[in-house]
This record gives structure tokens, sequence and C-alpha cells, in this order.
């Protein structure tokens, strides 16, 4: 009996601090495209609340999934949804991935502000990031090599692109492979020949978007899903939002967090 | 056709480090082993367990290889040291009709049991590694893939059945065979279950003659493993039974050999960098015999010092006091107190090739 009642003191020792209700915090990490969202909100959220505490860090969408994986985070951002191997090793180890669509994206593919093609098709696109189409002579622009830049492998936005664009093709030897959208924006803007791709929200004056099929990425063109090369982003919680998450979450999807949400350049969920 | 496949996979591995994306990882165990027998020291050992170079090249989205080589070097390996390959295989992805499915050609996972997904958190083997169920790794094929909405995964594979260590003595001409399935209905309760068929030696053999005639030594096996996961916020527990029915066809009075394992590991997650855990093996070689087998207790914790982005682990320190006590009277208890080091680092070169 006595080394019961020590071994269950014990237990509580070590389970009641493990168990125990956190603070006032909330943990946010995970993909740099969701980073802005989560960072404007949460400033707007802890102004209102100032008894909560809100860490936002980026690090990628499979970070952010890992880290909800991990039960390190409260809300793990992501770009992508969550990949069916991601999905059974999570609920093996008791959690359950839930998504919560906090906006929507376009992703914009992006030509230097003196490169007078207006328009491409997907299929052009797909074959300038395969090889196929090196020169923008030959799709209607000025006879000038065609420098192509891509996101890391890692990023969510890699994968939207990957999938929806490329089909899965090899991208061409030789790409250049940015870490983040302004990376790519900005690289662009002061090379003449460059092609790349970034979130609508990261779009400035300083580079041209150009139509894929014929239509421009707007908030109606992809809020309406006309825009082929269309995404949602989410936030993933560990089952359906709870707690100081779920107000934040809820926040979010309101009249005020989805104009943040425009106000950072995204299109607001419906 | 072992030699042949071993040289199509090692080529296109090759190749694939020099012009496709690919990620080096390198994992080093370094443990101290005290162990006693009868208040005996008996050994007092450091010795670098295993140690891995894993080379994962990726060709495309489609195509991913994974080419890795094991060494130690402890007392227990012939001259001190040790060299072998434990994975070459291919994955090729998007193939087949079936969402997330891929098909798995070389030296690859055996699916079966616990044994594919085995993360080491105690120090000892997965139980069907420990109990000589099954290899680890073995050439061969397979289909696997994740069941829709996570609800878990399937495996369906044929091997050449040798493994892949030293096994020239089993070799034959019968391909082995395994079904998988794992299902986690709700977030945290997974249940699942292999069955293997696996067979030693060929079923008939030439005599003085050269007349074909049955085999006496041929081996048929087959093996079942039953598993159950559960996992509520820091608690979580692996429980596994195993059974092998061993025969011998061609002997007329051969009475099958039944062999059982159990295994529970309970683990609480103290904080993301501390695990305390336990484990408690059933071990009984022959059901028939009496006081052949023998149980074993294991008490740890693994505490982690560094960790990567994705909250892998990169640095942690495993802890294991570990007793076996055999079912017959005149055998001594063994105890072991391990400690590892357990250290891994990686990198990805040409990114997005």
């Amino acid at each position: 009996m006595k080394k019961i009642v020590i071994l269950l003191t014990l237990f509580a020792l070590i389970a009641v601090p493990v168990l125990a209700k956190k603070g006032n915090k909330i943990t946010i990490a995970g993909s740099t495209t969701v980073l802005p969202i989560a960072q404007a909100t949460a400033e707007v959220f802890m102004n209102n609340n100032p008894e909560i505490n809100i860490s936002v860090r980026g690090g990628g969408s499979s970070v952010g999934i890992a880290a909800i994986m991990a039960g390190t985070v409260d809300i793990g951002n992501a770009s992508r949804h969550i990949k069916a191997k991601e999905l059974a090793s999570a609920r093996e180890q008791g959690i359950n991935p839930y998504e919560n669509i906090v906006a929507n994206d376009g992703i914009v593919i992006v030509i230097h502000k003196d490169n007078n093609v207006k328009d491409l098709t997907l299929e052009q696109v797909k074959d300038i990031y395969t090889g196929k189409i090196s020169n923008w002579k030959e799709v209607g622009g000025p006879a000038m090599p065609i420098v192509v830049i891509s996101r890391d492998v890692s990023s969510g936005t890699f994968e939207v692109f990957n999938k929806i664009v490329l089909n899965n093709a090899k991208c061409i030897d030789g790409a250049l492979m940015l870490a983040s959208n302004n990376a790519v924006v900005s690289t662009i803007a002061t090379t003449p020949g460059a092609i790349g791709y970034a979130g609508l929200g990261y779009l400035n004056e300083t580079v041209n978007a150009v139509k894929i099929n014929g239509i421009m990425p707007s908030k109606a063109t992809i809020q309406s899903l006309q825009y082929p090369i269309a995404r949602t982003l989410h936030m993933y919680t560990n089952g359906a939002p709870r707690g100081l998450a779920k107000r934040y979450i809820d926040f979010i999807l309101s009249a005020e967090g989805q104009k943040i949400v425009e106000e950072q350049g995204f299109i607001s969920v419906e | 056709m072992k030699k042949a496949l071993l040289i199509v996979i090692l080529t296109v591995v090759a190749f694939g480090i020099l012009n496709a994306e690919t990620k080096l990882k390198m994992e080093l165990w370094n443990r101290w082993t005290y162990q006693t027998i009868d208040g005996e020291v008996t050994k007092n050992e450091m010795a670098l367990k295993r140690g891995y170079l894993r080379l994962e090249p990726k060709f495309g989205n489609n195509i991913k290889g994974r080419f890795n080589v094991d060494f130690f070097s402890d007392d227990d390996a012939l001259d001190g040291v040790g060299l072998k390959l434990k994975y070459a295989y291919l994955d090729f992805s998007n193939i087949l009709p079936i969402k997330d499915s891929k098909i798995t050609v070389g030296l690859m996972k055996t699916y079966f049991g616990t044994i594919y997904d085995w993360t080491y958190q105690t120090i000892d083997k997965d139980p069907s590694d420990k109990y000589k169920f099954v290899s680890s790794t073995d050439y061969g094929f397979g289909i696997t893939g994740y069941l829709p909405n996570g609800f878990g995964s399937y495996a369906l594979a044929a091997y050449n059945g040798e493994g892949y260590k030293k096994t020239a003595g089993d070799i034959n001409k019968d391909l082995n065979f395994v079904a998988n399935l794992r299902v986690t209905p709700i977030a945290g309760v997974t249940v699942g279950g292999s069955y293997m068929m696996k067979t030693k030696k060929d079923s008939e053999i030439a005599d003085s003659l050269g007349t074909m005639i049955d085999n006496p030594d041929r081996e048929e096996y087959s093996m079942i493993a039953s598993v159950g996961k559960f996992a509520f916020g820091p608690f979580s527990l692996l429980a596994q039974y195993l059974m092998k029915d061993k025969n011998k066809p061609n002997v007329d009075d051969y009475e099958k050999v039944n062999t059982t394992a159990m295994s529970f590991l309970p683990v609480f997650k103290v904080n993301n960098n501390f695990d305390i855990l336990a484990r408690y093996d059933i071990y009984d070689p022959d059901m028939e015999t009496d006081d052949d087998g023998y149980n074993t207790i294991v008490a740890g914790f693994n505490y982690h010092i560094m960790r990567d982005a994705k909250n892998n682990p990169k640095l942690f320190v495993q802890t294991n006091y570990q007793m076996k006590q055999y079912e017959a009277d005149d055998s001594d208890d063994v105890s072991e107190l391990m400690v590892q080091l357990r250290w891994i680092f990686s990198e990805t070169i040409n990114k997005g090739k």
C-alpha cells in the first residue's frame, strides 16, 4: 500500500504540471505565406485582449504541421493541405489535425516590369519551368533568355505550384530556388528576363503579373476559382479549435479579421 | 537476381546523387553497456552500436530512392567492426490509379508488425526483430499506401525471404509474402495486423543420382502480428502480440513449433524533450515446451538535447535499465544498464533539382 501511495505521489508530481492548463498564451508556427495574416491578426487580437499573448513564427508549412503533430504549438499554419502520410501519422499519435481555412490566395505568375508578355497558358508556364521553352520570343515576348525562379521545395507555395502547374514534372536544372515570396518578387524586379511566382499578397508595382489562360489574378477570379492557380490558406489545430485558439480563429474569420486578411493582400473567405 | 537488382539500384542511386535533389543523413549510436549476471559483471563496454549513412535521392516528385549503409564497432562484431547494406530501394508514386499509393522495389522494409516504423524509443529492438520473426529489410517489391482521411495504412509485398544478413543457408527459390493493415478509426486508437508466409530451403533437392526428392530440411512458416496503439495526451501504449507456426512439411512426424511473443510499451511524455518509458516483453519460443522462454522488463527515459525545425530528434540521450528473467529456475537473471547517445545530422543537396 505504501509503495502504491509513493508511486501515485510521484506520478502526480510529474503529471500535474504537464496536464495543467497553459496560461493565456497562443503559440503559432508554420507557413511563411500565412505568416503575415497571423502576425497582423495577432497584433489586433492582442490589442483587443491585452491579457492574451500570441507568439507567431514561420518555418514553412511542413514545420507548422510537424509542430501540431508534436503538440508544440496551438496552431500550425500551412499554405497546403496536410498530406496523407502526415495525417495518418498524426492520428496514430492521438493528434486529430483540424483544418481551419482562414483565407484564399492565388499564386501569381510574375515577370519583369519591362517584359511585354501579358498572357500565358498553364501549359506554357509548365514548359518554361521544365525547360521546353527557354526564350521569351517563343511566347510572343522579346528575344531574351528566360531566367526561371522558383521557391524552395519545402515551401507550401512550391507544393501548390508543383501540383497545379508542373503536375509533378521536374523543374529545370539551374532554376533559382528562393526562400520566400518577397525574395522572388524582389529578384524578378531586378532581373529583366525573369519569371517567378508568388502569393497574390506579395504582388507590387515593381513587377508585372500575367494572365493565365486569359484570366487575370484578382479577388473575384480567385474566390470564384476561375483563376487556375488558386489555393486556400490554413490554420491547423488539434481537433476543432477550443479555448483561446478558438477565440483567435473566430476573430480571423470575423468581418474585422477578414478585413485584415484583405489588407495583407489575400482574399477573404466568403 | 539479388546482385543484378542491387547493381541497378546502386547505379540509379549514384546517378541520382549527382543529378537530383538528395538528402544525406547520418545517425550514430554511442552506447555504454554494463551487464551483470548473478552479481557478476559480464559486460562493461563502450561501443558504436549502430551508425548509418543514408542517401535519399529524389528524381522528381514521383520517384524517390533510399540507400542506407549500416556500420558498427563493438566487441560482438567480427574483427570488432561491421558493415551492412540495409536499404537500397526506389519508391514510385502516382503510378497506380490508387490515391496516396506507391510501388517500392529493392532492398526494402519488411511490413510486418511494427518493425517498419520502429523508432527505438527503448534501446532494444522491435519485438519481431528481437525474437527473430522477420528480418527488418529484404529484397522484394510491394505496394504501400494510406487509407483516405488518415484512417490508416496498408502494404502488400513479396520478398526473397533471406533478409539482409547472413542467410546463405536459408536461400531458396520461393518468395515470401506479407500483408499488413493498420486502421485508426479515431485519433489515438490504432489497431493493426500483419500476416506473413515464409519458407526456408527448397522443397526438393537432388539426391546422389540426380533424382529430385523431398527436402527434409524444408521449413514453412506462418506468422501473425497483432498491434494495438493507444495515445491520449502525454500517454501512449503500444501493445503487440506475435505468433509464428513453424512446420517441416517433408518430415512425417514433425510437430509444429508454435512461438509467441507479447510486448507492451507505455510512454509518458513529460514534455517535448523528456519521455519516461517502460517495456515488458514475454517470449515463449515453443508453446509446448516448459521453461524455455524469458521475460524482459525495461525502465528508462529519453532526454532530447536538440531537435530540428520539424521537431525530429537531432541529439538525445537514452537510458534503459533492463532485466531479463528466464523461466528456467537454473538460469540466472541478466541485468543491463545502457546509456546511449544518439546524434543525427542531415543535409539536402541539389535542392529543387
